[in-house]
């Protein structure tokens, strides 16, 4: 019996297919939603636990989840199983895929850290001298943005600053900051580094997700058929027009291999994964640029200092407590002289304590430092850009397969003196800070996590105006398949110091409404 | 021999309202047996509605047994389980490495490792001893406090990033074994069992857990 025909099928669940799911229900068309995991069930899967009843001890099973850093004992389960699902890279260049298929996605589990890009990263070529501008602007996608902000209830300060856009924030009252973020705040100043707050997701009830936000409405509809643990290994193309009409997928219990139809498709399946899936399809790579410019941020950068009037317990009411953010501040202008390019941010955080790894010391005298410095801390955790390069890249290796007998991707990327320069920079800076208020260090590191680890990669299927150079078009359309859409953060042209998370919201429900346009149009 | 930990054990059970307790009436059952047929029957004429079987109480393994040393050779894990008394002694309080059998418990993780950690330990287990043994002529298990002192703290290093560890190998151990005897000692159920004891708030490793999800 012929099946149905949809007019959408939507690979992938997360904040990406979500929006799109969302936007092209409420236009009326119809959708099938294909999810390569399962759904979770947060009564029935999660159980309050002490780290002495779990099988390692909190330790995590050893070899488990090597490259995935965020993973603990606790949440092992929600990662992507890396024995179920490899991937390969030279070990002298290390790269951290960090990755979640239930339904959901990584959408479950994000830090809901909120910005828009400004135009320092969609014009970046201008602003660098180099590399490549983005197709649109800030004022292109701001109307997008706003609508997002609104949903997510993003809370934040406004700043009027070009390189920290301002939002469509819910009203928030901030108490008033302590004595030492103030301090910062003051240092900061005359160093002309501008200080705000956190700019964040509120949701609802702690989650900010695509399946509390976004896919609930699309249900709704009557309009979204959503399957789980249905793994698409390929897009198909109708032989006679060349568009894509469906996907085959493996179910990933019994493994058996099914087809659904489609007149559009749309990808959201996380830069990679939908890289993967069109790399295998060998679809979308008339420029050859398919898999290449994979670039993140680089996370790990520290700095902790202790406030001598706040050790042993005796930190006056008012000294310790709260947070700043200090957004871009480096390469703000086109003559600064910098032997970097692109910038980083800052978190201030207040009234921490020093860790075991920060003494060279043992047992009771051990002991009496971490009571000693408990409280007095002031930390600084740098976020930079990584630059994307055309070498960073990922391919199929035809030879490694997956649990399903997929093709898996082979990684291949590497840190270039920029992002060296950029992480000592900011390390500098944040010290001389610290020092300057009269604060000891206690630690201070310029060393970064591999790529990957941020888990915002971007870039592998970039949109530009020139399809030899860039895979989609600024509508997140592939150049050569029209009616085939990526929607993740896999269109990027540059990623910024930002969490991406809303511009890939704000890039899915744009590209969307004129996926519908253009259905209605006749385009597509 | 009676341990300090089966002391400890003994004391986070005792009930904080014994006598209470000691009045009551005997609980009723869980679940009532379903008429007609056994508890939790749910086969052709078990008669009924099906309903759960009665919850068998289970006891903590670490309750009545102890696990074994399989990994490291004797010489290996003396030298560990003196570590475990240096480096994290009870202090204020607070249960040391070898009121929980930490050294015991990391037998068991190293011997699951993978193998270049598993080569960490052991090398530095062995370098350990050797040098007791080139510097005071015995084992290192059998070294006072002041000599270990002695060998150890000029191996001691600060760690500013726990991604970015000392480059020379007995450094980068004996940094391991300390942060690995810390975690193993403060997750210990008798770290759990004294916290509560004490009646001191925080600290207890704890948290939510995610059940395997659908597992294929």
């Amino acid at each position: 019996m012929a099946k149905k025909e949809y007019d959408v099928l939507i690979v992938g669940s997360g904040h990406s297919g979500g929006m799109a799911a969302n936007i092209l229900t409420q236009q009326g068309l119809s959708c099938l939603m294909l999810n390569a995991g399962p759904e979770a069930d947060y009564t029935r899967d999660r159980v309050n636990k002490a780290a002495h009843d779990l099988p390692y001890r909190g330790f995590g099973k050893p070899g488990r989840l090597e490259h995935v850093y965020q993973a603990n004992e606790y949440n092992a389960n929600q990662w992507v199983d890396e024995k179920e699902n490899p991937y390969t890279y030279d070990p002298a260049k290390p790269y951290n895929w960090v990755r979640v298929r239930l339904l959901g996605g990584r959408s479950l589990f994000w830090a809901r850290q909120s910005f828009r890009l400004s135009d320092l990263e969609f014009k970046a070529a201008e602003v660098d001298g180099g590399g490549e501008s983005w197709p649109i602007s800030l004022a292109d996608l701001d109307p997008y943005y706003s609508r997002v902000e609104g949903i997510f209830r993003v809370s934040g300060r406004k700043e009027g600053w070009p390189q920290f856009p301002d939002g469509n924030f819910i009203e928030t009252t901030y108490p008033p900051d302590s004595k030492t973020i103030q301090t910062v705040t003051d240092l900061c100043k005359q160093k002309n580094i501008g200080v705000s707050k956190m700019r964040s997701s509120q949701g609802q009830n702690g989650l900010a997700s695509s399946i509390n936000l976004l896919l609930p409405d699309a249900v709704a509809t009557g309009k979204l058929d959503v399957v789980a643990n249905a793994i698409v290994r390929e897009i198909t193309l109708d032989k006679d027009t060349g568009k894509a009409n469906g996907a085959h997928f493996v179910d990933r219990h019994s493994k058996r291999e099914m087809h659904v139809k489609a007149k559009v498709v749309v990808l959201a399946a996380g830069c990679l994964e939908t890289t993967r899936l069109l790399l295998n399809s060998g679809l979308a790579n008339s420029s050859g640029v398919l898999g290449h410019y994979l670039h993140d941020q680089i996370y790990g950068v520290s700095v902790v200092a202790s406030v001598p009037e706040a050790r042993d317990g005796k930190a006056p009411q008012g000294l310790m407590g709260g947070t700043a953010f200090l957004p871009r501040f480096r390469n703000l202008n086109k003559g600064e002289k910098r032997n970097f390019i692109k910038g980083y941010c800052a978190i201030i955080s207040s009234g921490g304590s020093a860790q075991p790894n920060h003494f060279a010391a043992y047992g009771e005298d051990l002991q009496q430092k971490l009571e000693h410095y408990a409280g007095s801390c002031v930390s600084g955790s740098i976020y930079g850009e990584r630059v994307p390069r055309f070498e960073n890249h990922v391919r199929i290796n035809k030879t490694v397969v997956d649990a399903w007998g997929i093709p898996v991707l082979h990684v291949d990327v590497k840190d270039s003196d920029n992002e060296l320069n950029m992480a000592k920079d900011s390390a500098d800076t944040m010290e001389e800070v610290f020092k300057n208020a009269g604060w000891e260090i206690i630690s201070k590191t310029d060393k970064f996590y591999p790529p990957g680890y941020s888990i915002h990669e971007v870039g592998t299927a970039r949109m530009g105006d020139n399809p030899k150079t860039s895979v989609l078009n600024k509508w997140s359309q592939s150049h050569d398949i029209k009616n085939l859409v990526v929607v993740d953060g896999a269109s990027f042209v540059t990623c910024g110091w930002q969490n991406p998370t809303m511009t890939i919201l704000a890039l899915s429900m744009r590209a969307s409404e004129h996926l519908v346009a253009e259905m209605k149009q006749g385009n597509v | 021999m009676m341990k300090r930990r089966g002391f400890i054990r003994a004391l986070a059970a005792t009930p904080a309202i014994p006598v209470l307790i000691a009045q009551q009436p005997a609980a009723a059952p869980a679940q009532a047996p379903t008429p007609g047929g056994r508890a939790g029957g749910r086969g052709a004429g078990s008669g009924g509605a099906p309903t759960e079987p009665p919850k068998i109480a289970l006891s903590d393994v670490n309750d009545m047994a102890e696990g074994g040393r399989r990994f490291f050779t004797v010489a290996q894990f003396a030298t560990l389980k003196k570590l475990g008394g240096i480096l994290v002694p009870p202090v204020k309080g607070n249960i040391g490495a070898l009121d929980c059998d930490a050294a015991e418990f990391l037998d068991f993780l190293i011997g699951v490792s993978p193998a270049d950690r598993q080569q960490l330990y052991r090398n530095g287990l062995n370098s350990l001893d050797a040098q007791a043994r080139k510097q005071f002529g015995k084992a290192f298990a059998e070294i006072d406090a002041k000599q270990a002192d002695g060998i150890l703290k000029p191996l001691l290093t600060q760690v500013a990033w726990v991604y970015d560890l000392p480059k020379e190998p007995l450094k980068r151990f004996v940094y391991q074994v300390h942060s690995d005897l810390r975690t193993a000692t403060r997750n210990s159920p008798e770290a759990a069992a004294a916290l509560a004891n004490s009646g001191r708030r925080g600290g207890a490793g704890g948290g939510l857990y995610w059940n395997p999800i659908d597992p294929v």
